[in-house]
């Protein structure tokens, strides 16, 4: 196989070999080898758990930030796409999953010209703020929660095409 | 026990979240890289690696004033880019298929999806690694390889979805 191929469309086709890798062929398989041994996943696991206080405690503030800009639809969205980004690696999965419907609302909604319902979004701020100030997690509640709320957005997404 | 492999990696974090880019780093850290940049967004970025050699991108998707889009277009497509062949990892909450068709189209190398997990980081890497992608050059894109697979004994001119049983959206 050439390094470098010309296809009859005019395209290059450049191998692997033809440019530089990241690693060396040897270190690459250093690296591999290192990547998937239980020492690393240890490390992980640690640099893990030790990055969840502080995201639970910044997703408690952009909660405040998020109820404060209940009127502000852009700001809005911005911290719920936020939330979104690291409540569940932070194991705050209802809360996770709940800014996940309405970033996915909020998107769509504007891919298709159409304006917001404002009871879907305070319905869905107000159940991630509860979520999240939740001492533990309920997943089942949540999950439950979480469900009727994807209902009545799809129901509602489906209304506005 | 020296056996890293990473010891001359040079990473680069493009994300203008503290948290993140905290977790990131650490899971860089843990599996022993330790050269690592940070930009809080695109075009913090594209200085860095305009200044330094940088032998991998974790970039979120979105950031101002310059998101990762833009960030993956100029790393591969600027006359003056450092490194148009250095591997991208995008990394975002946004994963509606027109994003991820979006980041494939700049020319990002592999798209990991939040919430971040080191398996799933780690997974990103290793097929960075283990198979790295041919690039295309042609008149309207420069990056990696958009498909997933060869069809062997293939020598028509197009190639469907349907005929793709694996095929995977890059």
């Amino acid at each position: 196989m050439p390094r470098i191929r010309k296809l009859a469309s005019g395209a290059q086709i450049i191998a692997p070999e033809a440019y530089p890798q990241m690693l060396s062929r040897p270190e690459a398989v250093r690296a591999l080898l290192n990547l998937h041994s239980a020492e690393t996943a240890a490390k992980a696991q640690v640099a893990m758990e030790a990055a969840i206080p502080p995201m639970r405690a910044a997703i408690l503030r952009y909660v405040d930030e998020m109820e404060a800009a209940a009127h502000d639809l852009k700001k809005l969205f911005a911290i719920t796409h936020e939330i979104r980004g690291f409540a569940e690696t932070a194991g705050l999965i209802t809360t996770g999953r709940i800014a996940e419907i309405l970033c996915r609302y909020m998107d769509d909604m504007e891919r298709a010209g159409k304006p917001l319902d404002t009871t879907i979004v305070t319905l869905h701020a107000s159940a991630i703020a509860r979520a999240a100030r939740a001492e533990d997690d309920d997943v089942r509640t949540g999950e439950k929660v979480a469900a009727e709320l994807a209902a009545l957005v799809a129901r509602r997404l489906a209304e506005a095409r | 026990m020296a056996l890293a492999g990473f010891e001359s990696l040079k990473a680069l974090i493009v994300e203008d979240n503290t948290h993140m880019r905290s977790l990131l780093r650490a899971l860089l850290n843990s599996a022993g890289i330790k050269d690592i940049g940070e930009a809080i967004n695109g075009l913090a970025g594209l200085e860095i690696l305009r200044e330094r050699k940088i032998d991998l991108v974790l970039t979120d998707l979105a950031m101002a004033p310059m998101d990762g889009l833009e960030l993956t277009r100029h790393v591969r497509n600027d006359e003056k880019s450092p490194n148009p062949f250095v591997p991208i990892i995008m990394i975002t909450g946004h994963t509606e298929r027109y994003r991820v068709e979006a980041a494939r189209d700049a020319g990002v190398t592999e798209f990991l999806a939040k919430p971040v997990t080191a398996h799933n980081l780690f997974a990103r890497i290793t097929e960075i690694l283990e198979r790295p992608r041919a690039f295309v050059r042609c008149e309207s894109y420069f990056g990696p390889d958009r498909r997933r697979q060869e069809i062997e004994n293939y020598a028509g001119p197009r190639r469907r979805a349907e005929e793709l049983p694996d095929a995977r959206v890059g």
